[in-house]
């Protein structure tokens, strides 16, 4: 049997998810959906519509109301207080608040995420620098996140999710703060995550980011998904926006 | 290995972070250790002097008459019945009299005419060497009174009762002393480590997100606790040695009164106080981490 035929595994599986917030806030509505590894998804729509909620429910931020969230082989809602991090070592997120330790450095607020799973020092040192030479903020190492712009603090943030390779990355409006320079640079970094086998799932409502590509991209409307669609294009240019500029910055 | 050099540097950023608190907890814990220790020393050489003292201890019970053999066993079986004892002598009036024959020495000659059996009889009672049967001794002496053909009995009872007394007074010292080094290493520990949950408690949400474990987060807590239990030990246990030094110096030289066989702890000792220390500050450490801690 060919491997290369067979369908790759499911990373992510939402079987008819609901969370409802008190008193009576209805944020995801019977959402069923269903990411294979390595997949880009897109999840747009309308502030409020729920994006963040997923993500949540999918990182075990929050337990959904009703339904089953599985996720990396791993019943999310089931998953022991004890037993979350095998969860969260395999999910990198990125917050729309960046949730970034202002008083540390640059440097040490990516490092948290790669002292966690017992990373060397070394590999430690390296990895951050590659990750700041990729996002541009090299010459931020030393500074305090407190001090940084919002738009580096965003970057920072991106930086530490995606730090310890993880298998799945979720991003929350990633881009919200960014030119269209760094936001290259960040979709770039994306691109590079993707080609080594990572899940990406996007949230984000700026249409620019997925335009071109031929990716999912699910669209939520008041806690439901409205619509699912995948744009023409093939895997080698996946993330068209500002190509030449990618070219330069493409590790 | 890695596991703990994280541990250990997360201890000391903790550490640091709050170092005014937690000056102030080593003081006290190194304070109440001081205070506990130095009763518990005085204890130990109280009860050490005891021993050297009771070396001498001895009930002697007079009798009217020289026991015969059975009597002797019918004393014997009674005084064990009442308690055990080291060892039990019967001294006939001839060997009371050959005894204080041998007292006197050169001058026994004062005895020249006295009949041999002028002096009485007796049972000499040595009991056991502990503290129970110290406190036990007069009730021995009141029953020992009730066997028949008694006349007197007798004991060192003054220094006995006052030295009892003394034991007692200490001990209950030590026990107090104790309580309170449990209550403020625990209390003090359990606040400083409060204290260091609220200031990191942005960088402990951010821990659990990134995927560490519980042990990672909570073991740093538990190990700031027996750092500040470990060396608040050390530092009071030092002190007292630098105290104890210094009451020995002031009883030294030739015109000095001596100290009875005053001696400070061993080794084992002081393993165990800074041991107790340590445990107490992890059990205070814990006791914040499982009441603010949530993970």
């Amino acid at each position: 049997m060919n491997p290369e035929s067979s369908p790759p595994p499911t990373v992510i599986d939402l079987i008819k998810v609901s969370k409802v917030y008190p008193p009576n806030i209805q944020a995801v509505s019977d959402v069923s959906l269903t990411i294979t590894k390595g997949e880009v998804v897109f999840l747009t729509g309308m502030s409020g519509a729920g994006k963040t909620t997923l993500l949540r429910l999918i990182s075990r931020m929050e337990k959904p109301t009703k339904g089953m969230v599985d996720v990396a082989g791993m019943d999310v809602s089931k998953l022991s207080e004890r037993d979350i991090h095998l969860l969260r070592r395999k999910v990198g997120m990125a917050y729309q608040d960046f949730r970034l330790l202002p008083e540390r450095t640059v440097a040490a607020n990516i490092a948290i995420a790669l002292e966690v799973v017992y990373c060397p020092r070394s590999l430690i040192e390296k990895r951050i620098r590659e990750l700041l030479e990729q996002l541009d903020l090299m010459r931020k190492y030393n500074t305090r996140a407190g001090e940084l712009s919002r738009g580096e603090q965003q970057r920072v943030s991106i930086a530490r999710a995606v730090a310890n390779n993880p298998e799945i990355v979720l991003a929350d409006e990633p881009t919200g703060n960014l030119d269209a320079e760094t936001t290259a640079r960040v979709m770039a970094l994306f691109e590079h995550l993707h080609r080594k086998g990572s899940t990406l799932l996007i949230a984000t409502h700026d249409r620019a980011l997925f335009q071109n590509t031929s990716h999912r991209v699910i669209e939520l409307r008041f806690g439901r998904i409205l619509s699912q669609s995948r744009a023409e294009g093939s895997d080698d240019d996946l993330f068209e926006l500002a190509p030449s500029l990618l070219e330069e910055i493409e590790p | 290995m890695r596991f703990w050099a994280v541990v250990v540097r997360h201890a000391c950023r903790n550490m640091l972070l709050t170092w005014k608190s937690q000056g102030m907890t080593l003081f006290t814990v190194s304070l109440s250790v001081l205070i506990f220790s130095f009763f518990y020393l005085v204890y130990v050489n109280a009860l050490h002097i005891g021993e050297k003292l009771g070396d001498d201890l001895r009930l002697v019970v007079y009798l009217d008459e020289d026991p015969s053999l059975p009597l002797q066993e019918e004393y014997r079986h009674r005084i064990l019945k009442f308690d055990q004892v080291e060892r039990i002598e019967f001294i006939s009036r001839e060997q009371a009299f050959k005894r204080f024959e041998h007292i006197l020495g050169p001058n026994n000659d004062v005895l020249t005419g006295v009949p041999t059996d002028f002096l009485p009889a007796s049972i000499e009672v040595y009991p056991v060497r502990t503290l129970d049967s110290l406190s036990r001794i007069k009730r021995f002496s009141d029953y020992l009174q009730t066997l028949p053909g008694v006349l007197k009995v007798q004991y060192g009872k003054e220094w006995i009762e006052r030295f009892y007394a003394f034991i007692q007074l200490m001990r209950v010292i030590t026990l107090l002393s104790g309580s309170l080094l449990i209550m403020t290493t625990t209390f003090m520990v359990a606040h400083t480590i409060r204290l260091t949950l609220f200031a990191r408690q942005q960088e402990l949400e951010l821990l659990r997100l990134v995927g560490a474990t519980n042990n990672y987060i909570r073991t740093p807590f538990l190990l700031e606790g027996a750092l500040q239990g470990g060396i608040g030990a050390c530092c009071g246990l030092g002190a007292l040695l630098v105290l104890y030094n210094w009451i020995a110096l002031q009883f030294a030289g030739p015109n000095a009164i001596s100290l009875p066989a005053f001696a400070f702890f061993k080794w084992p000792a002081v393993v165990a106080i800074i041991g107790l220390s340590t445990l107490l500050c992890v059990v205070g450490s814990f006791s914040a981490i499982r009441r603010f801690l949530h993970l």
